[in-house]
């Protein structure tokens, strides 16, 4: 498989002070399922956004489909087009991300600024809206939604674009367990269906059910690992070098007793 | 709950599809604008790691500081000659130097405000229009002078030595007050500085709003480098100046919305928290010898300087 982002060396810091990415090397392939791990503040958004082409590296290049993207490529109009269209990228607060008057105006953003005509563009709004569920919000204005009904039409505005590749920080993180489920199977279909996923996470389970790789981040900004995320689970001490379990006391019936623990369990049949 | 995947989901773009246009894509000037508003508030306005250094004002208590700053611009604001403004300025420029401060970063920040609030603002006031005097700079000659209520327009407009005069003069005075604002706050912690003016009886409310202030103005820059982010994720093209327009006036609704909802939930969690009107200070060092030296230091020049 071609590898369809690569980074190389990247290297980023806020306000050329706080350093947030070191020195990450990286390929993502075509139609991969796509995990950055890590621990709160370990720089996992912030490689989101450099995937995206929102941030640029202090140091290091990146590369979509082997072009190079950076903010002198993302001035040329047409390789803007050709990589906004096949990246999209739904961020963790979804407030920030829904800017139109309504749901509906939101999902035909995309299609709209891709040139296409206004009857197919409705098309994939309606299409996308039923399979979200959301059919009924189509007329609300984003801040009189739930946070789980952001998050649908977040990721909706997104798809409406058709992406191959899906950026999706934190997907799972504030949403009810029904609406988690819901967009777990959502996100396996959407692979089935060829779409390339990587997701900034640090929910162990969410990594077990999709069955991602995973690149794992060190806790100074660094890529401590990347394996399969069964080989990766399994590595306890590596866990919690990053963080990403701990020790703590906890009831097991009535015995309270304290050892190794990471609030997932493994899907058993 | 089932997922259906719609059929254009399944439809994959031709990856060969890609070509270099010509043309660069030109950023609006209101995109531009937020942008680096959202930056100059992030970066040049957070306050510096500068104050842990081991320079001369970083070492000297946070209240001798404060009642520096406000004697020194009474003192900048009183005098009336350029000698003493420049003294004044040198004085400034040696108490950075010695706090060893970046003086580039540093000077870059008064000068930008100072051409901005004080020449700018200033220049005007020299043209003979509004001050009268000797010509140095002519601009415009009319045909004859005018009478307007109680302006008088001369046939020649220009610039006074003693307009000037005036505007180096206030160029001068905000220059240095600023330097010294920035010397304060750039060698001080910000909860050092609330301190130093809660011992100096300023009222609790001016501290409260002070210090909720400095910390929602951040949140406010890193919601709105957010918006813009989210926006620039999704758009393949250039946004028409209309658009760009539009898209600015919604988010401005939005953060104003956003400022109303985040204001009435800290007022919640401050009352929760058993909040009175009152700011509660800890840990008020006595002051050491160190602080009095500079303290007595700081009045002598001072008091040399107004008599100059």
């Amino acid at each position: 498989m071609e590898d369809l982002i690569r980074m190389e060396g990247v290297s980023y810091s806020y306000y050329n002070t706080i350093a947030a990415v070191c020195d990450v090397n990286l390929a993502v392939q075509e139609g991969e399922r796509f995990a950055i791990m890590g621990a709160n503040g370990s720089g996992k958004s912030t490689l989101l956004q450099l995937m995206n082409g929102l941030i640029h590296p202090a140091k290091g290049k990146y590369f979509f489909r082997g072009n190079e993207v950076s903010e002198g490529t993302l001035k040329n109009k047409g390789f803007l087009r050709f990589f906004r269209e096949r990246v999209g990228y739904v961020f963790q607060d979804s407030e920030v991300q829904l800017f139109c008057p309504t749901v509906l105006d939101e999902l035909l953003y995309g299609p709209l600024q891709l040139e296409m005509a206004e009857g197919a563009a409705l098309d994939r709004a309606f299409e996308v809206m039923r399979m979200l569920n959301i059919e009924h919000l189509k007329d609300r204005p984003s801040y009189r939604l739930s946070g789980g009904e952001k998050k649908m039409v977040a990721v909706g505005s997104v798809l409406t674009m058709n992406p191959e590749v899906l950026l999706l920080d934190e997907p799972t993180s504030g949403l009810d367990p029904r609406t988690q489920c819901f967009l777990v199977e959502l996100l396996l279909e959407l692979s089935e269906a060829g779409k390339t996923l990587v997701i900034a996470t640090h929910d162990l389970s969410l990594v077990d059910e999709i069955q991602a790789r995973v690149a794992l981040l060190s806790e100074d900004h660094r890529l401590e690992k990347i394996d399969a995320c069964q080989a990766l689970l399994a590595d306890e001490e590596l866990l919690l070098k990053v963080n990403l379990i701990h020790e703590h006391r906890h009831f097991h019936g009535q015995a309270v007793h304290r050892h190794r623990h990471s609030h997932y369990s493994r899907h058993k049949h | 709950m089932e997922n259906k995947v719609p059929s254009f989901l399944l439809e994959k773009p031709l990856p060969d599809l890609f070509r270099w246009r010509r043309g660069r894509l030109k950023v609006s000037f209101l995109e531009k604008g937020m942008q680096q508003l959202a930056h100059i508030i992030t970066t040049g306005y957070l306050q510096p790691n500068t104050f842990v250094k081991d320079g001369l004002l970083q070492q000297i208590d946070a209240r001798i500081k404060v009642l520096f700053l406000l004697f020194f611009v009474v003192i900048v604001s009183l005098k009336k000659a350029l000698m003493p403004e420049m003294i004044i300025g040198t004085f400034v420029f040696l108490l950075t130097l010695t706090s060893r401060l970046n003086l580039v970063v540093f000077y870059k920040r008064v000068l930008f405000l100072g051409f901005l609030f004080g020449f700018l603002v200033a220049l005007p006031s020299a043209l003979n229009v509004i001050t009268p005097g000797k010509v140095l700079f002519p601009m415009f000659h009319l045909s004859r002078p005018y009478r307007f209520w109680i302006y008088r327009v001369p046939q020649e407009i220009g610039l006074t030595a003693e307009g000037l005069h005036g505007v180096a003069m206030l160029t001068l005075r905000v220059m240095n007050s600023l330097a010294l604002s920035f010397l304060v706050w750039t060698t001080s912690s910000f909860p050092e500085i609330i301190k130093g003016l809660k011992v100096l009886k300023v009222p609790d409310g001016f501290l409260l709003i002070l210090s909720l202030s400095y910390q929602y103005i951040f949140l406010m820059a890193r919601t709105m480098e957010d918006l813009h982010l989210a926006q620039k994720s999704r758009l393949v093209g250039q946004v028409s100046s209309a658009q760009g327009r539009s898209w600015v006036v919604g988010r401005i609704a939005f953060l104003f919305q956003k400022t109303r909802w985040r204001g009435d939930e800290i007022f919640k969690a401050m009352v929760g928290r058993g909040f009175s009107d009152r700011i509660k200070i800890y840990g008020i060092k006595k002051l050491n010898s160190r602080d009095w030296l500079a303290a007595g230091a700081f009045t002598a020049v001072g008091v040399l300087f107004l008599w100059m």
